[in-house]
């Protein structure tokens, strides 16, 4: 047998590996010097970004492997957000442990999420995760004596070691950790459970026959999801200092399911990119009179027509070409 | 020396007798062909096997394990293969990541692990990618391993499938139409391929096809169903000349 002789050599499934590495390395180090060439508010809005990259990544993993929509993401990130504060502020938590222990509570808060996802599919769950967004988003509203319900939380800056984090400070922890979150991304992508997922997406039923179980792997494609949520809600508490449950409402979830999809599904460098362009494009477009909303609207628009794979299929197809 | 055993196999959907006390059983080594007009419930009776359709009445045993009560990936877990009609890969990951979808089960590293790609993730995802390279080998893909499924003509997709089916140490094989979209040359070459199967590992198969020519060749025995009725099993030379099976299946000019 050799049938490999008339299949045609159409696309390779592997991108060349040493340009890949430069670009990324070239990217880090531009992170790396941002904070001496942006002023504050740059600054702040470059912060934004790697926040929501980190929930898009996450958001990513289960929407574009699993192929599990969900509308629930602002709640994980307000979740997230809330037990950081309440952790670090309340009980008296380092600030790094209290984003751990905050990104298990709601890994297992979105486990329990999970468990509509067994039984729906597509718009359906979509309808489900949305019902329990604002369970969620309730629960944080009501529930005064920890959270201070309507009347918000105001935070002071976070220490790490003693070390009072400022601005600068806190954009570098949220370059590591995003940078720690593409790692582990890309790790899963490349290995047993990122392919698991890929199968669950592709069909439950011809996973089933390849012994794995689309039930346990909606699960943990769930719980990563949200803890990866839970992480930047995290960050996003301490970079806006004044946290509020009409912060996370649907809209936000939205405005993530977009990035995810701008960027490119199942692809981690589209998590990055389209959380870049939801958060810059907009900033950029100030300039234009009384019309930025209109415009980064239409761009959307554009966006999706022009480029069905995403930003990232259009870098792919680039790199391909080189 | 294994057996599966179809035990007074019934299925209702809703009133309709998809199938109706169908016994058979498939030994080790064995060939099965499973045929019969479109309705005739050779899919539900392998979606029974397969654990996706739960039978209204009686069985389906593994030697002495029984199959019927079992989700889907336990009866994959038991060592029965399934390769459905049309390929389920994944279109964007390569002919050698699709086989590696395959080798989830025996892929042992915690999620832990492989979020931190420790050192055990790395040796396991390499010993695995052998293993992958010897059925690639084996399939004759291995020219073809890096390449994107969303690139392969019909045929190769089907081969990847079914190599992900071999990859999971199976004894008993379900095959939906194996050759539908094939050509020619590419039926041949699984005819082949199917025999070596039954001679090197044991496998037993069975195999539902429209393609008589094709079942009558590579088959020990036939099992004719009709609206959900076992009407025949035996040698294919005495099946194909049964009265019923000719009124029922093949018409008047068969």
């Amino acid at each position: 047998m050799s049938a490999a002789a008339d299949i045609p050599r159409t696309q390779r499934a592997a991108m060349s590996f040493g340009m890949s590495t430069v670009l990324l390395g070239l990217c880090l180090a531009a992170a790396c010097v941002a904070p001496f060439v942006l002023n504050g508010y740059g600054l702040y809005v470059l912060t934004l970004t790697g926040v929501f990259a980190l929930v898009a990544l996450g958001l990513n993993l289960l929407t574009g492997y699993a192929g599990q929509i969900s509308l629930c993401h602002a709640a994980f990130f307000g979740v997230g957000a809330y037990a950081t504060a309440i952790l670090t502020q309340k009980v008296g938590l380092p600030y790094l442990l209290s984003i751990l222990a905050g990104a298990l509570l709601t890994a297992a808060v979105g486990a329990i999420v999970a468990v509509p996802a067994m039984r729906l599919k597509s718009l359906y769950l979509a309808i489900a995760t949305l019902g329990f967004g604002v369970v969620l988003q309730k629960i944080i509203f009501e529930w005064r004596g920890l959270t201070n319900g309507g009347g918000g939380l105001a935070l002071n800056p976070p220490a790490i070691a003693g070390h009072e984090l400022g601005e600068t400070g806190l954009y570098y922890l949220t370059l590591a950790l995003m940078t720690l979150g593409i790692w582990g991304a890309w790790n899963l992508s490349r290995s047993r459970t990122g392919r698991a997922l890929l199968m669950i997406k592709e069909s439950e039923i011809a996973a089933g026959a390849l012994v794995i179980p689309a039930a346990r792997y909606k699960v943990i494609a769930f719980a990563i999801s949200a803890f990866y949520a839970a992480v930047a809600g995290g960050l996003f508490a301490y970079l806006v200092r004044y946290i509020h449950p009409e912060n996370f409402s649907v809209g936000l979830s939205i405005a993530f399911l977009s990035m995810v999809v701008i960027g490119g599904l199942g692809t981690i460098g589209g998590s990055i990119v389209g959380a870049g362009f939801y958060v810059i494009v907009p900033e950029l477009l100030r300039g234009i009179k009384d019309a930025p909303g209109l415009v980064f609207g239409l761009l959307l628009v554009i966006v999706m027509v022009l480029m069905p794979q995403g930003l990232w299929g259009v870098v792919r197809y680039l790199r391909r070409r080189a | 020396m294994a057996r599966l055993s179809i035990e007074n196999l019934s299925v209702d959907f809703g009133g309709i007798h998809a199938l109706r006390d169908v016994s058979f059983a498939l030994e080790s080594g064995a060939i099965v062909g499973l045929i019969g007009p479109n309705g005739a419930g050779k899919s539900t009776l392998l979606n029974c096997v397969s654990g996706i359709t739960r039978p209204t009445q009686g069985r389906v045993r593994l030697d002495d394990a029984v199959l019927s009560a079992l989700a889907p990936a336990s009866v994959a877990n038991q060592g029965i293969g399934r390769v459905f009609q049309h390929p389920e890969l994944v279109a964007d990951l390569s002919v050698r990541e699709n086989l590696l979808i395959a080798c989830h089960r025996s892929l042992r590293y915690g999620l832990i692990s492989e979020l931190l790609r420790l050192p055990k993730v790395w040796t396991a995802e390499r010993d695995a990618a052998q293993r992958v390279d010897g059925m690639l080998d084996r399939l004759g893909l291995l020219e073809s391993a890096e390449f994107a499924i969303r690139g392969l003509p019909y045929g190769h997709r089907k081969l990847v499938d079914l190599g992900r089916a071999l990859l999971m140490d199976i004894r008993f094989l379900l095959l939906d139409e194996p050759i539908a979209g094939l050509n020619d040359l590419e039926v041949a070459k699984l005819h082949d391929l199917l025999l070596r199967l039954r001679q090197d590992l044991g496998l037993g198969i069975l195999v539902v096809e429209h393609n008589m020519p094709f079942v009558s060749r590579l088959c020990d025995r036939l099992v004719v169903l009709d609206l959900g009725e076992l009407i025949a099993n035996g040698r294919p030379d005495d099946v194909l000349r049964d009265p019923r099976v000719m009124a029922s299946y093949l018409g008047e000019d068969a």
